[in-house]
């Protein structure tokens, strides 16, 4: 033991740890990248797209095909959880070393496109737009160049599990003319012949989809043709009221109920049973049946004959896109399009990223999807006999605009905002970041 | 960062073993070289600190948006950071997680490394286990484990639900899912139980032996010797504590899924930095706002240093 007490930290020690400590948040901002490997002869493309497992297997057996009849190019693929793909790419594209090939979010394209950093995909010889509509084409196209080529085409639907409505002898109403009112009525119903232990409903209130929709319906573009926000306070309110209303008479679950965020069909309430009906966008019909045991049915919105208008428009699932910096443009125009036009390689991915968009290829596996996918397609084809309303590319700020409304939704849920309140507040804060 | 930062007291120790003479005898600058060669991976380090470091305070004086060429744009980010509703409120939110968790967490720290030192048999594992979830604390597996502990049909309301208490979200009403991440934070006190572990290993018993015969009691002993002793270490807990608190993402990101909520509840700063350079892309504003916390952690280190001189007590 020694005979002096000697503290073992002294004042300049906690300093210089501060000072260390504090300074490493600052180098989390700023950053480099490293230059990818030239191969020599042989050319390798960086191939990025968001999904699950699922989807990742049929992909890569597509893209074997693709190495097969294109000798000489490599495709390295890399797959993620959308969340963190955007934040990802986004890296990526500020360090200067962007993915040749790679998956685009709709709210995203503006963002990318306007500032450079994608290739105007007409301007690629390889690639064959021939077959691909125009209106398809439309949803890709900012400042009248192709920036996005839609990966397959979907729409949003209601699916209800039939199973419980079944049990509870709730009869589903016909939805080729049901309106809100009577999705309310059997919810609510869904809700009180199962003792409370099943909610009618569960559709999400925070994503942008449902409220595009709602809005057509009301006579009003949510994005507008000019990439503004075209949709009126009112209708927000009543987007946001509609949920509230539903909740107090119990067709809804209670605030703080819904917990998973994000997350597949296989974590989802109606795969769990506790919901009897959701809002998906439609191409995962087949993930949410099978994960909910086999007996769901897919449904048209409510409202499309009793509102003003039909609602629905067919939209693209997701977009591919090509980096304006890409090394090898060439082969990555090939890359995508094997993707749109190559009906082998189609036969592997079938309706994974939605309908094919181009109508040969979705024509030519249609022999080769199940029950599921067919019911999909089939409902895709059916929204589309009437001419519906032209739907727009989404505007530069389009991201701040959904997590806007997730958390306003968040705080008319728990009674911290009237409806009213935070469809105003939701108009303010998404103009300003459109407008910005 | 806990690397470099545990780095450090070693680094100070064998700088100050030299003393005050720069020419010392041949052992002493033999001593001085090995300690900086033991010091380079630091110094190599530091580099990959030091460039962003600087590339960040040219960025917060621009445009940078991650895409294009950043243009200079004078003071305007920072003038912006004071019209900010969401920064306030991420500030609100870290503010109250910081004055509420750490001095919560050190005091648990200090009791149970008390408790410790008492000389209980299997020490070692009591420390290894108390220590352990400071090591997982801020990783995303403990924080989803979190998620499902204080779910709606998790461990916390089933227990609740025992004594006929019908338990609120803890993870998804904004009234409560801060003080679920404030109840994680204080669990994590193994590292700074650790440090005070080793300090009170430093008082010599002596001076309880002395007391004793004096006849101070228990409690007399440990505000008399115990504390004014330790008081240094307290004061380094306390100081890292803070900083680390200042600079929660982990905790935040994951238990809300990246967007801070519900309804912003669980914005912490950093969390909203991240959110502005990353999925807004202005990232000349997320680096004004990383300049911002540097002062405001600048600030708060700087009363602690003034307020420790009536405080800690140093016997050299």
């Amino acid at each position: 033991m020694k005979k002096t007490v000697s503290t073992p930290i002294s004042r300049r020690l906690v300093l210089g740890a501060a000072v260390t400590a504090a300074g490493l948040a600052l180098s989390g901002c700023g950053g480099g990248g490293s230059a990818p490997a030239a191969g020599g002869g042989n050319v390798e493309l960086n191939f990025v797209y968001w999904g699950d497992a699922t989807r990742a297997k049929m992909t890569d057996a597509a893209i074997k095909i693709f190495e097969e009849k294109n000798p000489g190019i490599t495709v390295k693929s890399e797959y993620q959880d959308s969340g963190p793909y955007a934040d990802k790419l986004a890296t990526r594209f500020a360090g200067g070393n962007p993915p040749d090939v790679l998956n685009m979010a709709n709210r995203s394209l503006l963002e990318y496109a306007q500032r450079g950093t994608l290739a105007d995909l007409r301007s690629l010889q390889e690639l064959d737009l021939a077959d691909i509509p125009d209106t398809i084409q439309s949803r890709g196209e900012v400042d009248g160049k192709l920036y996005g080529l839609a990966t397959g085409v979907t729409t949003i639907g209601m699916v209800v599990n039939k199973a419980i409505t079944d049990q509870a002898g709730v009869i589903i109403p016909d939805d080729k003319t049901w309106s809100w009112e009577d999705y309310a009525k059997f919810a609510t119903e869904v809700t009180q012949k199962t003792g409370g232990k099943v909610y009618g409903a569960g559709y999400d209130v925070a994503t942008e989809t449902g409220p595009i929709l709602f809005a057509r319906q009301r006579g009003e573009d949510f994005y507008t043709k000019d990439n503004k926000l075209g949709v009126s306070e009112e209708t927000i309110r009543e987007w946001f009221q509609y949920s509230v209303d539903l909740r107090a008479a119990g067709g809804y679950p209670p605030a703080g109920f819904f917990e998973q965020i994000g997350g597949s069909a296989a974590q989802s309430y109606l795969a769990k049973g506790t919901v009897a009906s959701q809002i998906i966008p439609i191409n995962n019909y087949k993930a949410y049946n099978e994960a909910a045991g086999g007996n769901v049915v897919l449904l048209r919105m409510p409202g499309e004959t009793t509102e003003e208008r039909r609602g629905y428009s067919a939209d693209p699932s997701m977009l591919w896109s090509i980096a304006a910096k890409s090394k090898h443009p060439r082969e990555a125009a090939k890359l995508l399009n094997f993707l749109i036009n190559d009906a082998d390689g189609a036969a592997e991915t079938l309706t994974q990223r939605g309908v094919p968009i181009n109508p040969e290829v979705a024509d030519a596996i249609k022999p080769k999807l199940g029950k599921d996918d067919i019911a999909f397609v089939d409902m895709v084809a059916a929204i589309q006999e009437d001419d519906l309303a032209p739907a727009y590319v989404y505007p530069k700020g389009a991201s701040v605009v959904a997590d806007t409304l997730k958390q306003l939704a968040t705080e008319v849920e728990f009674g911290r905002v009237t409806p009213a309140d935070a469809a105003r507040t939701f108009l303010e804060k998404s103009n300003a970041a459109i407008n910005k | 960062m806990s690397v470099l930062t545990k780095q450090a007291p070693g680094a100070a120790a064998t700088l100050a073993a030299p003393g005050g003479k720069p020419g010392g005898t041949r052992p002493k600058r033999k001593n001085q070289r090995s300690g900086y060669l033991f010091l380079l991976p630091w110094f190599v380090g530091m580099l990959f600190t030091i460039i962003p470091f600087f590339a960040s305070l040219y960025l917060a004086f621009t445009d940078y948006n991650l895409f294009t060429e950043p243009n200079f744009v004078g003071l305007t980010n920072f003038q912006a950071l004071f019209e900010d509703p969401r920064l306030l409120q991420s500030l609100k939110v870290t503010f109250i997680y910081t004055f509420v968790s750490v001095p919560i967490s050190l005091a648990v720290a200090l009791l149970i490394a008390i408790v410790l030192n008492r000389g209980l048999q299997g020490l070692a594992i009591y420390r290894s286990v108390y220590y352990l979830p400071s090591l997982l604390g801020g990783s995303v597996a403990i924080v989803m484990l979190w998620r499902y502990i204080f779910g709606n049909d998790g461990i916390v309301n089933g227990a609740l639900g025992q004594l006929g208490i019908q338990g609120p979200a803890w993870v998804t009403d904004p009234e409560f899912a801060l003080s679920t991440l404030i109840v994680l934070n204080v669990w994590t006190f193994g590292s700074p139980m650790v440090i005070f572990l080793a300090g009170l290993r430093q008082v010599p018993t002596m001076y309880y032996e002395a007391a004793s015969i004096d006849g101070a009691s228990r409690w007399r002993q440990f505000r008399s010797i115990t504390l004014p002793l330790i008081s240094p270490i307290i004061f380094f807990n306390l100081i890292m504590q803070l900083i680390g608190s200042f600079q929660t993402f982990t905790q935040g990101y994951v238990m809300s899924g990246g967007t801070g909520g519900p309804a912003d509840s669980t914005l912490f700063y950093n969390l909203y930095l991240y959110q502005k350079g990353f999925t807004e892309f202005e990232m000349g504003y997320a680096s004004a706002m990383a300049w911002l916390l540097l002062m405001i952690i600048a600030i708060f280190t700087a009363i602690n240093f003034i307020a420790s001189k009536f405080w800690v007590f140093y016997d050299n």
